[in-house]
C-alpha cells in the first residue's frame, strides 16, 4: 500500500484497533477502537477494492462504507463459525484486520503507483460560524443529556414495591440450604424469618432489617432424617404482624431428580 | 450481449441512466438554519426522554409531553426541508438527523434494558454466541431466530471486541444500520426522482410508516436486513444508472448484501428474491435494454430457498401457520363468518383490560392514511406520466397500491398483524410515490410558505398517525422497570427473578408466562418456554392442574415453572413492568394460579407474593 496514504491510514489503523480492541482492559479505549474497526474499516478496505477508480461522492461512499462494514460483520461471522474456534474475540480482531489489510493491498494494487487525489469528506461543507458550532455543541450534549436521563432509575412512590423469599441446597452434597430475602419495597422493612425442617427442633428465627433493594442470606444446616427426605421450610413474616404468613418456600432434600 | 438487447429494445432511453440527482439551488440565509434545526432535535428529544422519565416515575398519566417533544424533533426538519433552499448535502444532513432523532426516541424508551418483545430473543441470541462462540445455539421463545443469526453475529463482533453487553453493542449495530437506512433510501429516491429535494421529503415520509418509530427501531432481525435491502436497492439503480463498465462494483456490492440479508432475516430475503424476479420479469417484458437482473433474481432466490431448506427449516413451521391463520381470518371476516377486528384495540389474547386508544389520535391516525391515500392518487399520475419506463418505479406503484390493500387486513383479527409486518416494506413504494403528491403542493407559486406549512403539519399527521398505529397508545412512554428506593434501586418481579435465575440457577428450563419467560431469556440468560409452543400459557394460566400438564412439562424438560397472578403476567408488552395499582398490572387471577403446584406438593423456590417459581424436581 506504499504511495497510497489512505490506505495505509487505514490498513495500519486496522491492525492497531484490533490489538488495543482485543487486548486492553479497558471498556471505554476498547469501544474507541472496536467501533472503527467494526463498522467502518471493513467497508472501506471493501469499497476501495471493488470501486477503485469510481467517482462516489463522499457521503455516498460514506454510506455504503458502513453498509459494507455491516455486511462483512453478517458474512464474517458465519464464516468464523465454520472453524473450530468460532467467534471469539481474538478471531473476530485477526478477520477483520486481516479482512482490512488485504483489501487496502488489492485496492493498492489495482490503483498502481500513482497516488490519486484524496478527496476530504466534508470539503464542500463550509466551515461552521462560531454561533453555528456553538449549538450544535449544544445540540449533541442535550442529546446526551437526553439518554443519560433515560438510564436512570428514578423514584415511583405509585409502584408498588414487594418482597422476595428464596431457599436453595448450599452446596452440591445438599446438607445445608441458604435462604434468601430480598426487599424491594419502597421503604425499609423489618421481618422475622424462621427456618424449620421436618424435625421440629431444627427450626430456627432470624429478625431481618432490610433498606430498599438490600438482600440478605442465611445458612441453616438440614441434618440427614432417618428416612425419607428433609422437608425443609422457610416462612417469612412481617415485624408488625407476626401471625400473618407472608412469604413461604420450601425445599425437599436431597433433590428427587424426577418429575412428579 | 447488451448491444443485442440494446437493438431489440423499443426504449432507447434507460430512465435512471440519465438522470443524476440535480442539486438544489446555492444555500441561502433560512431563518431555520440547519445547526437550530439540529438543536430543536435534540431539545425535542429531551423532552421525550423527561417525559418516559414521568411515566417512569409514575408522576403522570398523559402522554402530552412526549407528543410535544416529536413534534419538536419532526416538524422543524420538516419544514425545512419542504424549502428549496437546502443544498443536496444538507437535505441528506437533515435526514440524518431525523433518522438519528427518532432512533433517539427509542433508545430513550428503553433505559438499560431491552424492552420490546423481540428484542429479550435476540439479545439472547447474541448473548449465547458470545458465550459459546457459535451460531445456531438454540433459542426457546422463537426458535427460528437462531438460524437467521445475521444481526447477532453482527452484535457479537461489537461486544467481544469492545466488552459490552447485548444492549450496548445492539444499540449502537442497529443506530448505525438506521442511519444506513437513511442515507442509502434518499440516495435511492434521488437517482429514481432526479431531485434531492424529492428524495428527502420521500425519506421524510417513510417515518410516518406505522413501524418505523418503535418496531422497525428494535434489537431484532429485520431492523438490520430492511436498511441492507435498501442499501441493495441502491446499488442496483446506481449500477443501472452508471455505465456497463462500472457495474461490477456495484454488483459486488449486491451480491454480497444479498447474501447478507438471506442469513439475517428470512421475510426480507423472500421480499427481495421477490423484487429481483418481479424486475426480471419487468425487464423481459418492457424490453428494457439494460441487462435483465435475472442472475440476480437467481441468486435472491436461491439463496433465500436454499437457507430455508438446509439451515432454517423450522422458518416453515414458524411462518407458515401465521400465515395460513391470516388467510383464514381474511376469508372469515369477508365471508361474515367472524366479527371485524376493531381498529385500535388490543388483540383478544391480550388479558388485562388496557386503555384505549383516544377518540382525537384514531382520528387523527384515520386522517394521515387519508393524507396518504391523496398524496398517492395525486403522485401516481406524476409517476406514470415521468417514469413508467422505469421497472423498479412501477413496482414501487405497485407497492403504494397493495399497502391500502394490506391496510384492510387489520380488520380480520388473525391478519391484521402480517398487514403491519408487511406495511414497512410496502411503505416504500407509498414514499416514493408520494413524493410526487407532496411535490404537486410544493410547485412554485403562490402562497408557497402556507402550503409550506401545510405540507409540515400533513407530514406531521402521517408520522403521528403512523405512531399512533403502530405502537399502543398507553405504551408509548415507558414504565418503571428498575426504580430507584432509599437511594438504592429496586427491580420489578419479572426482573429481580430473572436476575435470581440468572445468578443462582444458570442453566436452569423454565416454562413461564411471556411476562416472565423474555427476562428470564435476557437479561437471566436462562431456557424459557412460553406461549403456545408447547401449550405453557395454559399450564401456567389456569388454577387448575390438568392432567396433561405435568407430562408435557416432563417431555420438554422443564423443571421449573413461573406462576404468575398477575393478569398482565401474559402481556409480551406490558406484563415485566412494576404494578402500579390503580393504573396498570394490578389485576390478578385466581388465587390457584399460583399455589396449585403447591398441592402436589413440589417446592417453591422463589416467592414474591404474586409470583412463585416452583421447582417439580424437588418433592417428597
Amino acid at each position: 500500500v506504499k504511495g497510497h496514504r489512505d490506505l495505509t491510514i487505514a490498513a495500519v489503523a486496522a491492525v492497531l484497533c484490533a490489538l488495543v480492541a482485543a487486548l486492553v482492559p479497558v471498556e471505554i479505549i476498547r469501544v474507541l477502537a472496536a467501533l472503527p474497526l467494526t463498522l467502518y474499516l471493513p467497508g472501506f478496505a471493501l469499497v476501495a477494492a471493488t470501486f477503485d477508480g469510481e467517482e462516489l461522492a463522499a457521503l455516498k461512499r460514506l454510506t455504503i462504507e458502513v453498509a459494507a462494514s455491516l455486511i462483512v460483520l453478517v458474512l464474517g461471522a458465519f464464516v468464523l463459525n465454520i472453524f473450530p474456534f468460532g467467534l471469539t474475540t481474538a478471531s473476530w480482531a485477526v478477520l477483520l484486520a486481516l479482512f482490512v489489510v488485504i483489501g487496502c493491498f488489492w485496492a493498492a494494487r489495482r490503483r498502481g503507483r500513482e497516488e490519486r487525489p484524496q478527496r476530504p469528506l466534508f470539503a464542500a461543507v463550509p466551515r461552521p460560524s462560531p454561533g453555528s458550532a456553538v449549538l450544535v455543541g449544544v445540540a449533541i450534549l442535550i442529546g446526551a443529556a437526553a439518554i443519560a436521563l433515560a438510564q436512570k432509575p428514578l423514584p415511583a412512590k405509585h409502584a408498588e414495591g414487594y418482597t422476595a423469599l428464596w431457599m436453595l441446597p448450599a452446596d452440591s452434597s445438599e446438607e445445608r440450604v441458604v435462604v434468601g430475602v430480598q426487599s424491594n419495597e419502597q421503604d425499609p422493612a423489618a421481618y422475622r424469618l424462621r427456618i424449620s425442617s421436618n424435625r421440629g427442633s431444627q427450626s430456627r428465627t432470624y429478625r431481618v432489617k432490610l433498606d430498599p433493594g438490600e438482600e440478605r442470606t442465611f445458612e441453616a444446616e438440614v441434618p440427614e432424617p432417618s428416612a425419607g427426605r428433609a422437608h425443609v421450610v422457610a416462612s417469612l413474616y412481617r415485624e408488625g404482624r407476626p401471625g400473618h404468613l407472608f412469604r413461604r418456600v420450601t425445599r425437599w432434600l436431597p433433590r428427587q431428580q424426577s418429575f412428579p | 450481449m447488451v448491444s443485442a438487447r440494446q437493438g431489440k429494445s423499443k426504449k432507447a432511453k434507460p430512465a435512471t441512466a440519465r438522470r443524476a440527482p440535480k442539486a438544489a439551488a446555492a444555500p441561502g440565509r433560512d431563518a431555520l438554519s440547519l445547526p437550530l434545526v439540529a438543536l430543536l432535535a435534540a431539545v425535542g428529544l429531551l423532552v421525550v426522554s423527561v417525559a418516559n422519565a414521568l411515566s417512569r416515575a409514575t408522576l403522570t398519566e398523559t402522554s402530552l409531553i412526549y407528543w410535544a417533544g416529536l413534534l419538536l424533533i419532526t416538524l422543524p426538519i420538516f419544514f425545512k426541508l419542504s424549502s428549496k433552499e437546502p443544498s443536496y448535502r444538507q437535505r441528506l444532513v437533515l435526514v440524518l438527523l431525523l433518522g438519528a432523532a427518532l432512533y433517539g426516541v427509542k433508545v430513550v424508551h428503553d433505559g438499560i434494558y431491552f424492552t420490546f418483545t423481540d428484542e429479550f430473543v435476540h439479545a439472547y441470541n447474541a448473548e449465547s454466541i458470545a458465550q459459546h462462540h457459535h451460531l445456531y445455539y438454540f433459542n426457546s421463545i422463537i426458535p427460528t431466530t437462531a438460524h437467521y443469526p445475521g444481526l447477532e453475529g453482527a452484535t457479537s463482533a461489537l461486544m467481544m471486541l469492545t466488552g459490552m453487553s447485548s444492549y450496548g453493542a445492539g444499540t449502537i449495530l442497529v443506530g448505525a444500520a438506521r442511519l444506513t437506512f437513511m442515507a442509502a433510501l434518499f440516495f435511492l429516491f434521488a437517482r429514481l426522482s432526479g431531485s434531492a429535494r424529492g428524495a428527502a421529503l420521500g425519506v421524510a415520509i417513510y417515518t410516518g410508516s406505522s413501524n418505523f418509530l418503535y418496531w422497525g427501531a428494535q434489537f431484532s432481525y429485520e431492523s438490520l436486513s430492511l436498511p441492507l435491502m435498501v442499501v441493495v436497492l441502491m446499488a442496483f439503480v446506481e449500477r443501472e444508472a452508471g455505465s456497463p463498465e462500472r457495474r461490477t462494483p456495484w454488483t459486488a456490492l449486491i451480491v454480497l448484501g444479498i447474501l447478507g440479508i438471506t442469513i439475517t432475516h428470512h421475510l426480507t430475503s423472500y421480499g427481495l428474491a421477490l423484487v429481483f424476479v418481479a424486475l426480471a420479469i419487468l425487464y423481459r417484458v418492457m424490453k428494457i435494454e439494460r441487462p435483465n437482473p435475472w442472475p440476480l433474481a437467481l441468486l435472491a432466490a436461491g439463496a433465500a430457498i436454499g437457507w430455508l431448506l438446509i439451515a432454517a427449516r423450522q422458518t416453515v413451521s414458524y411462518l407458515f401457520p401465521v400465515l395460513s391463520d391470516a388467510l383464514k381470518a381474511i376469508w372469515d371476516t369477508a365471508s361474515g363468518e367472524s366479527a371485524p377486528r376493531t381498529l385500535f384495540h388490543q388483540s383478544a389474547d391480550v388479558a388485562e383490560e388496557v386503555g384505549a386508544t383516544p377518540l382525537p389520535a384514531r382520528a387523527l391516525a384515520l386522517l394521515a392514511v387519508l393524507i396518504l391515500f391523496a398524496a398517492l392518487l395525486v403522485g401516481i399520475r406524476q409517476v406514470w406520466r415521468r417514469h413508467r419506463e422505469e421497472p423498479l418505479v412501477l413496482l414501487f406503484c405497485a407497492a403504494a397500491v397493495v399497502f391500502f390493500g394490506a391496510l384492510a387486513l387489520r380488520f380480520a383479527p388473525a391478519a391484521w398483524e402480517t398487514g403491519n409486518r408487511a406495511g414497512e416494506f410496502l411503505f416504500l413504494g407509498l414514499a416514493f410515490v408520494a413524493i410526487y403528491g407532496a411535490a404537486e403542493l410544493l410547485r412554485p407559486g403562490p402562497r408557497l410558505q402556507r402550503r409550506r406549512l401545510l405540507f409540515t403539519a400533513a407530514l406531521g399527521v402521517v408520522l403521528f398517525g403512523g405512531v399512533i398505529s403502530g405502537w399502543p397508545w398507553d405504551v408509548q412512554t415507558t414504565r418503571p422497570l428498575q426504580v430507584s428506593a432509599d437511594g438504592n434501586e429496586i427491580d420489578s418481579e419479572s426482573l429481580a427473578l430473572a436476575k435470581f435465575a440468572g445468578k443462582r440457577l444458570d442453566g436452569g428450563r423454565f416454562a413461564a408466562p411471556e411476562a416472565e419467560a423474555r427476562p428470564l431469556l435476557n437479561p437471566g440468560g436462562q431456557i424459557a418456554f412460553a406461549g403456545q409452543g408447547p401449550d405453557i400459557e395454559d399450564i401456567v394460566n389456569t388454577g387448575q392442574l390438568e392432567p396433561w400438564q405435568l407430562p408435557l412439562l416432563e417431555e420438554n424438560q422443564l423443571p421449573y415453572v413461573v406462576t404468575d397472578r398477575r393478569l398482565a403476567s401474559g402481556d409480551s408488552i406490558r406484563g415485566f413492568y412494576f404494578t402500579v395499582p390503580g393504573r396498570y398490572n394490578h389485576a390478578l387471577r385466581e388465587r390457584g394460579v399460583v399455589h396449585k403446584f403447591a398441592r402436589l406438593p413440589v417446592a417453591r423456590v422463589w416467592d414474591s407474593g404474586r409470583v412463585v417459581l416452583y421447582d417439580l424436581k424437588d418433592r417428597p
